[in-house]
């Protein structure tokens, strides 16, 4: 820790580059007490996601997921967004950085535009769509996309031909064609790098026909022809002549893992996913049976429930997955395109597609390699921000930090993983003016409208064309203005935008509403989101109604638009119906008991409570076990070669040294309860379970790790020669010397991962045989190493483990699930291994010296724990996040997070990034002396209670009990709110608030047309 | 507790078939705690059968009211004043209740909505078993707890029979033998000899077997 200059510490934090990294960075530093400067050099906010149709592997709508996140940054008190701006200059040190901004012109002043879009109407020049990859016009006035963030037009000075159209059109006299590029200082403690990354250029290919031809387009370009909002409105049609393609081919590697063209080496990591999603989505898009064929040389599939979307794509949807790289695209004279490839079995085929997407890879760009050399960062061979694997988020600068994309190729959740982990790294040695540069915002007083008629504001959101493209949008405004109750009614193009936030409040004072009703999308997403506009305003946010007509309506009745505009209704009488029964609950605040618990004394669960500590807080660490350090006592270097021991021991002496953290050796989880906040946990020993303690917490890590798979194959234990990567790593510490008296050595991929019984891939395994065989071959040069496997997946920058390799003479072997090798034991010592060449199309023999099984990683088996907990985990054992894109560090269940091998099998570096991650997610609790909770929970009527206790045995969380007075309580501060005990009640004694008989009846009531009964 | 199953709604129906305005009365007592008669399944079945009529094309009116006890006068009491303004009564109360209101009611028409089952409790949620058969003579603590009058399907005094197999009663391969689980108990505690003695032939007079049972406290009559 540095003490220089402790006294200048800035309490503020920069984060460069606001796309969903950045977005994260930025969300979490802001809610743990740090003002936080969000600079990209786009107009808006929201980078490359923002893009995109959807996200692998739940196939959710990425707009719709990143959009909350885009409001909330957008809105935050405490984040401050500088678009158009470029990072000038970096000076000072950590602690006490002076940041120099060069603020590019944007011609039309934000602060007065109020997004009324006139200008772009009268503007008469058109220009490409950068945001639809070119596949679409603007106008020189434009805004990025409707939910761009902030919210304001830019003149593209570019094409701006000066006619001054738009000046005249602007009643808010927002436009300044005089704009000039200024220049700004800020002072901030640390600095966040999330510029991410662009992609490959494959016009440089000529091979491809990229440039030659409108029908081969980028997988990028492919997004946008998906997307609702894109170009073609979502309708599937190819470039050359809007024709409905019946056949699409894939084409991975497009600039990675090539080194033939003076492209990228490394792998993209994420384009076999994408690539099979865009195959997925554009069978559901096309009318007409889709032929979709994805031609790679590697499935890389590494994620979790990556293998399954894989298989589900296969045998699911018919994608066809092709093993081979394709040499030539020839365009010809009908918009087809012919490939020529050469497949598994060595002939030459050719087939002819109608489109081709090429699934470009990642590339640093021009820029983002300018700004690291301005601010001395150094970066690796590839251009990428070069980390150590021990410190995955520090550059090599102190005090400036690097997560998402410009760390290394990635996908969203490990993007985002590390944004945390870099809000949590920039932040640690601020901690002492946490809160010193945060504004808090002033509500206003509630209103009480009890007793008041309801008057109901209803609006309903066209979502682009997501609802108003299938419904009837204004029929349904103007139904709503029919129904009991309603005061006005009106449409918005985006109900969510911040615009029409803004005028909802308007209408809201104006027409003195008192219950507002939206008619949109989810209120997963987008509740709270409303509910804080009307709060801004003095209306309790309870007294608000959301239907969702366009997730439960019209994305499932496209093909019948009538029937999808009779169902808005439905859905709005019932919303309405409900909304005049709302009444207001107030806002529980509770005080936060300031200390973390870590569950496993792992790498994960070490950094974790050295994170804790170091912000300043009490991290209490439980290791079931008698040491501290986990799976990583028995591991040897990372994959970039440094050694791990050093390291993990370092950390247990940093651990037992530091005052903060409470270290429980032996000991386990025995019973939990409370909720965020304030969680009280028993502690007992593992060896006398009547040896209890009890602490509080207001937030806990489960970090309970995994462990390798002990193989049934390959007389595994009964032959000393065959080893998994655990036993070879020991061996390697110890100088066994038969390593290197060994001729042949030989490892066997997915020995236990991606079989029938554990359908997952253990991501780590290809990594960890490669780089073992590595070492062997320094041990002995002479040695021959094979290495058997099904595909290779070096993925990121670890393909020059790979590359190298194979040019150390290791020699791979491909085999498929149904032919593994075969070994053969004589008298349990010699060994005869037999496997099938994928070149030679034939067995071949070989008497290894040593083999070496690549076994699965397992998480560790700790069902009662995660029961104590109340926490999912998946068929394979491993913990459930609450969402697989951007919340990868979460549980559902607030004040709870995960990090390391229980959450997925993952190298050392990604474990310490999702460690450092959750303590920044803790952060936001427990950074803070009081948190609101839910005001939405269950409330017991004694005179109705029969004391039956069917309450206290349906409850999830084990939060009702009957009291001595002989009735059921629940503890408000415990409650979820999940509502099981109030509709078990036999006794109708419970109510869950928001959602009272009486209201849920009134719903139900409205959709039947039954006259109100109660 | 007495436990309670609601009776299937088409037999509620068929006892309702020529009435078209009804009340349905539950109870606070056993059958709330039972999930069989409380204020939760008034409405259910309240709903059921409207639901049911309506797709028969005819309505039914029906009221709901769930009170205290319906095993106690003061509390059918309560119901005095509207009672007869209904074609007919559904009672979800164990079978005390229709009983006691058909006798201060005697105009009115009483429906029972559940067949009465057994004196028993809850092992977990939603799991009731039977454990006493209210024989009159209490002999549990002879058998530790295990009671062979309400347990075993002979009422053995003086078992296992050769029915037992395996833990289970030859009736059903889901009903334990409780004769089994008694000389289990007896030999963890050390005690199997206490099954050396023969337990004579119970006297089965203060059970349903000496006709229908009174119980009077004089103390208490007033």
């Amino acid at each position: 820790m540095s003490t220089k200059g402790t006294n200048n510490k800035v309490g503020s934090v920069m984060v460069v580059g606001a796309g969903v990294a950045g977005i994260q960075a930025s969300l979490d530093m802001a809610n743990a007490g740090y003002y936080v400067h969000l600079v990209d050099s786009s107009s808006s906010v929201g980078g490359l996601m923002a893009q995109l149709d959807k996200t692998f592997p739940t196939n959710d709508c990425a707009m719709c997921v990143i959009s909350p996140f885009l409001v909330e940054v957008g809105r935050h008190l405490n984040i401050n967004i500088i678009p158009n701006s470029e990072l000038e200059s970096l000076e000072g040190e950590a602690g006490a950085f002076t940041a120099k901004l060069k603020n590019n012109p944007r011609y039309i002043d934000s602060v007065k535009c109020t997004a009324c879009g006139q200008c772009r109407q009268v503007c008469p020049v058109t220009a490409v769509n950068e945001f639809d990859c070119r596949l679409d016009l603007r106008k020189a006035t434009f805004i990025k996309f409707p939910q761009a963030v902030p919210l304001s037009y830019t003149i593209d000075k570019n094409v701006c031909i000066g006619c001054g159209m738009c000046e005249k059109a602007c009643l808010a006299g927002a436009i300044s064609y005089s704009d000039q590029a200024r220049f700004s200082e800020i002072k901030v403690g640390a600095v966040v790098l999330a510029m991410g990354n662009e992609l490959f250029d494959p016009s440089l290919f000529d091979t491809y026909a990229y440039s030659r031809h409108p029908n081969v387009v980028t997988s990028l370009e492919f997004e946008r022809i998906l997307s609702a909002s894109g170009p073609y409105k979502g309708h599937l049609m190819r470039p050359y002549d809007r024709e409905v393609p019946q056949k699409i081919a894939w084409l991975q590697c497009i600039g990675s893992r090539d080194i033939n063209h003076a492209d990228h080496s490394y792998c993209s990591s994420v384009c076999c996913m994408y690539s099979i999603k865009q195959s997925m989505i554009a069978k559901e898009h096309a009318e007409t049976p889709l032929d979709a064929a994805i031609f790679y040389m590697d499935m890389r599939t590494h994620g979790k429930e990556f293998e399954r979307y894989r298989e589900r794509a296969e045998k699911g949807s018919g994608v066809r997955f092709i093993r081979s790289r394709v040499h030539t695209v020839e365009p010809l004279d009908d918009g087809g395109l012919k490939l020529k490839y050469i497949p598994e079995s060595g002939e030459v085929l050719e087939e002819v597609f109608d489109m081709v997407v090429l699934a470009a890879g990642f590339a640093t760009s021009k820029d983002t390699k300018a700004l690291a050399q301005r601010l001395g960062i150094n970066l690796n061979a590839h251009s990428y921000a070069q980390t150590s694997d021990l410190t995955p988020v520090s550059t090599s600068r102190e005090g400036v930090f690097v997560c998402g994309t410009f760390q290394s190729p990635k996908d969203i959740p490990q993007s985002v993983m590390e944004a945390s982990a870099a809000a949590a790294g920039a932040t640690q040695n601020l901690s002492e003016q946490r809160w010193s540069l945060t504004l808090t915002k002033e509500l206003p007083a509630e209103k009480n409208f009890s007793e008041e008629e309801p008057k109901i504001g209803v609006f309903v959101c066209n979502c682009g064309i997501n609802i108003g493209g299938v419904a009837d949008v204004p029929a349904v405004r103007e139904y709503a203005k029919t129904l009991p109750n309603v005061i006005h009614a009106e449409d918005n193009l985006f109900t969510c935008s911040q615009d029409t936030q803004e005028n909802i409040k308007k209408i809201i004072l104006e027409k003195g509403i008192n219950r507002v009703v939206v008619a949109s999308c989810s209120p997963r997403t987008h509740e709270p989101l409303f509910q804080e506009t009307i709060r801004e305003i003095g209306l309790n946010p309870y007294l608000f109604e959301m239907a969702n007509i366009r997730d439960q309506n019209t994305w499932v009745h496209m093909k019948t638009p009538q029937r999808a505009t009779d169902k808005a209704k439905d859905l709005v009488r019932m919303a309405v119906a409900k909304a005049a029964l709302l009444e207001s609950l107030p806002q529980v605040t509770l005080d936060v008991t300031q200390a973390v618990l870590v569950v496993g004394g792992g790498v994960a669960g070490l950094e974790a409570a050295l994170g804790v500590a170091r912000q300043g807080f009490v991290a209490f660490l439980v290791e079931r076990s008698n040491e501290l350090g986990g799976m990583a006592l028995g591991l040897n270097a990372t994959w970039q070669g440094e050694p791990v021991l050093p390291y993990v021991m370092q950390l247990i002496e940093d651990a037992k040294k530091n005052e903060r953290i409470k270290i429980f050796l032996e000991t386990e989880v025995g019973h939990v309860t409370g909720t965020i906040g304030n969680f009280t946990t028993t502690l007992k020993s593992a060896n006398n379970p009547l040896d209890t303690k009890v602490i509080n917490h207001g937030a806990a890590i489960l970090a309970t790790g995994g462990k390798e798979y002990k193989p049934h194959e390959y007389f595994y234990g009964k032959n000393p020669k065959i080893l998994t990567h655990f036993d070879l790593d020991a061996a390697v510490r110890n100088n066994d010397k038969a390593l290197k008296d060994s001729k042949i050595a030989v490892f066997i991929q997915c020995v236990g991962s991606r079989t029938e019984e554990r359908a997952y891939c253990s991501r780590v395994c290809c990594i960890h045989s490669i780089k073992s065989a590595l070492i062997l071959k320094k041990l002995n040069p002479e040695m021959q190493i094979f290495i058997i496997y099904r595909d290779i997946r070096t993925y990121g920058l670890r393909e020059d483990l790979y590359k190298e390799a194979r040019q150390q003479g290791i020699r791979f072997i491909r085999y498929n699930k149904d032919n593994p090798p075969v070994i053969d034991s004589d008298n349990g010592q010699e060994l005869k291994l037999t496997v099938k060449d994928h070149i030679l199309q034939r067995p071949i023999e070989m008497n290894p010296d040593l083999v070496v099984l690549a076994a699965a990683i397992l998480p560790n088996e700790n069902k009662t724990l995660f029961e104590h907990f109340k926490v999912p985990a998946n068929s394979d054992g491993f913990l459930v996040e609450a969402h697989a894109k951007l919340r990868p560090v979460d549980f559902a269940s607030e004040g709870l997070f995960l990090a390391g091998i229980a959450h997925y099998p993952k190298s050392i570096d990604e474990s310490i990034a999702q460690a450092k991650a959750a303590v920044s997610r803790a952060m936001r609790i427990v950074s803070k002396n009081t948190i609101a909770v839910d005001s939405v929970i269950a409330s017991v009527n004694p005179d109705r209670c029969a004391a039956c206790l069917t309450c206290v045995r349906t409850c999830p969380y084990n939060v009702p009990r009957v009291g001595e007075e002989g009735y059921a309580i629940i503890e408000p501060s415990d409650c979820h709110g999940c509502g099981c005990c109030v509709s078990e009640c036999p006794g109708k004694a419970i109510t869950l608030k928001h959602f009272t008989d009486d209201q849920i009846n009134a719903k139900t009531d409205a959709l039947f047309y039954i006259e109100a009964s109660c | 507790m007495i436990v309670a199953d609601r009776k299937p709604l088409s037999e509620i129906l068929d006892m309702i078939t020529d009435r078209d305005k009804i009340l349905i009365m539950g109870c606070k007592g056993c059958v709330t705690v039972c999930n069989v008669g409380g204020v939760k399944e008034v409405q259910i079945l309240s709903s059921s059968l409207k639901i049911a009529r309506k797709k028969e094309g005819r309505s039914l009116t029906v009221d709901q009211i769930t009170i205290e006890r319906q095993c106690d006068p003061e509390y059918i009491e309560q119901v005095k004043a509207t009672i007869n303004d209904y074609d007919a009564v559904i009672s979800m109360a164990c079978g005390v209740g229709p009983q006691f209101l058909s006798e201060a009611y005697p105009q009115q028409k009483f429906f029972p909505a559940v067949n009465t089952k057994f004196f028993g409790g809850a092992t977990s949620h939603g799991i009731w078993e039977e454990r006493c058969a209210g024989c009159g003579t209490c002999v549990i603590h002879y058998f530790d707890g295990l009671c062979p009058v309400a347990r075993c399907s002979k009422s053995l005094m003086n078992g296992p029979c050769g029915g037992s197999s395996k833990g289970y009663c030859e009736i059903s391969k889901e009903v334990p033998c409780i004769w089994d689980m008694i000389v289990k108990k007896k030999m963890e505690q050390g005690r199997l000899d206490d099954l050396l003695c023969f337990t004579p032939a119970k006297n089965w007079r203060t059970s349903r077997d000496g006709g229908p049972r009174k119980s009077v406290r004089e103390e208490l009559a007033i």
